[in-house]
């Protein structure tokens, strides 16, 4: 019944019509039920592994097992069920192509993902994790951070912090602004110490700021590289207060 | 079937065998050289569609891989709102279909009406299996307690503030993967109608063919979001 041992007229097998055994479909079933108990068991093990022994499997290894045995499956699935094995190279090559595709896809988003900090620094100082979908839905990170500057919290008015290494201040030097403007989303990327800024969302105060992870004095490199003139509410910092008070008397 | 020119797509005679079945006796679109032209023709126009599919579904999975590395906490206390035991069952489910699809091809080949038949309306069956377990067990409690994308959250429960954005991953990829399941089960119920009349035999089956190689997809799309929703935590 076979067609593959049929030559066509010009000698070449006949490759177009291979019919799969029923052993070969009965197999690779087996094989892709097999694997799936085996990725529930796997999952099923590391919870109870982690419960027993108490310890902690990191979770790297939880998906690296998962999708291992998802690719195996896939492979198993596309080889023999969609009879790639058998078939015309042309559209193997159309579906590695769009493997290839999909890993650029997802290899330069993670690379965004990963090199927004060290590229663009100067305005990651604070790192806006955007919206979470109920304000309405897509506030994404550029338009959550337009939201903030009209003076509107976010949804959970919630702000990451990023620590700024010593590095960043150099790369802060050509970059500064010389006057902040309030209003503008480009403020919210360093605190502007002594001006309203307590009413924008993501502030702490110095006195928060001396327990935690002091952004005061970490994310503030004006202050070390271009001394600015007394500002108006400076007068919260003991020792600015006493300074400025002092000629006074 | 031993000379492929023996279908070729000239006109056909005035006398046609009417005694045969309508699968032997069909003939290849006319901009076709022959059946086996037209049926390779055919399979990589579905491949090149397949390819599109998986862009499509490579979009939500970059979603997952970004909302994910932003927000773990979220994504870890949405997958908790699964049951393993639900995704499980309809792996198997789907897996089983993808079988009976593989055969139904095979039986086409072989010219096995009533298999080929008996296969379509078991992977029919298998695909609204498939959806009774996805809305009835799994999407209508969800529904009932407001674990929605979105804005149309409204969970009462102790949740991480991002959870919204996991809800959104599974309702976005679990959704378009149900509506492709029911584009499926469409398919089969035309392939049905189409193999009671002896459409498909050794000679013509590009349907059959093209329908089972968009299953797998939908098989494989699920073969991956198993474990990413409801395994890895």
């Amino acid at each position: 019944m076979s067609h593959a041992a049929e030559f066509d007229e010009y000698g070449h097998k006949d490759h177009g019509h291979v019919i799969v055994s029923v052993f070969t479909l009965r197999f690779i079933l087996i094989a892709l039920l097999f694997c799936t108990l085996l990725t529930s068991g796997s999952a099923w093990a590391e919870t109870a592994i982690a419960a027993t022994f108490h310890v902690e499997i990191p979770q790297w290894i939880n998906a690296f097992v998962a999708l291992s045995i998802a690719v195996v499956k896939t492979a198993l699935v596309v080889g023999f069920f969609m009879q790639l094995k058998y078939d015309n190279p042309m559209n193997t090559i159309i579906f590695v192509f769009t493997l290839l595709t999909v890993a650029s896809f997802l290899g330069f988003t993670s690379l965004d993902l990963g090199n927004r900090d060290t590229i663009d620094r100067f305005k990651n100082v604070y790192a806006y994790p955007g919206g979470n979908g109920l304000d309405g839905g897509g506030t994404g990170i550029v338009f959550q951070s337009q939201i903030n500057g009209v003076g509107k919290p976010a949804p959970h008015g919630e702000v990451e912090e990023k620590k700024v290494d010593e590095s960043q201040d150099i790369t802060h030097m050509g970059y500064l602004p010389e006057e902040p403007e309030l209003g503008s989303s480009r403020n919210r990327s360093r605190p502007v110490m002594g001006i309203t800024i307590s009413t924008l969302p993501g502030y702490r105060s110095p006195a928060a700021a001396d327990e935690g992870h002091a952004p005061a004095e970490n994310l503030a490199p004006s202050k070390d590289h271009r001394p600015e003139p007394a500002r108006p509410s400076d007068d919260h910092k003991p020792g600015a207060a006493e300074t400025k008070g002092e000629p006074k008397h | 079937m031993s000379s492929s020119h023996a279908h070729s797509a000239h006109p056909p005679s005035a006398v046609e065998d009417l005694s045969k079945p309508l699968h032997e006796r069909y003939h290849a679109a006319s901009h076709f050289k022959d059946r086996e032209h037209e049926f390779d023709s055919v399979k990589m126009g579905v491949w090149l569609f397949l390819a599109t599919e998986i862009l499509l579904f490579s979009g939500m999975f970059c979603a997952y891989f970004i909302f994910r590395l932003m927000h773990p906490e979220a994504f870890i206390g949405g997958g908790h709102h699964l049951e393993v035991k639900w995704g499980l069952i309809n792996t198997i489910v789907l897996l089983m279909s993808s079988y009976w699809v593989a055969a139904a091809v095979r039986h086409a080949q072989t010219g096995n009406q009533k298999w080929l038949q008996i296969n379509i309306i078991l992977t029919f069956f298998a695909g609204a299996a498939f959806l009774f377990i996805k809305f009835f067990f799994e999407y209508w409690h969800k529904i009932q307690v407001g674990l929605l994308p979105g804005k149309f959250y409204h969970y009462t429960g102790h949740a991480d503030p991002y959870e919204p954005m996991w809800w959104g991953v599974y309702w976005g990829a679990t959704g378009i993967h149900a509506s492709h399941v029911i584009v499926g089960m469409g398919l089969f119920a035309w392939l049905y109608f189409r193999s009671r009349k002896g459409h498909f035999g050794p000679g013509h089956y590009n349907a059959v063919e093209g329908v089972g190689l968009y299953w797998h997809i939908v098989d494989i799309v699920w073969i991956f979001l198993f474990p990413l929703l409801y395994l890895i935590h």
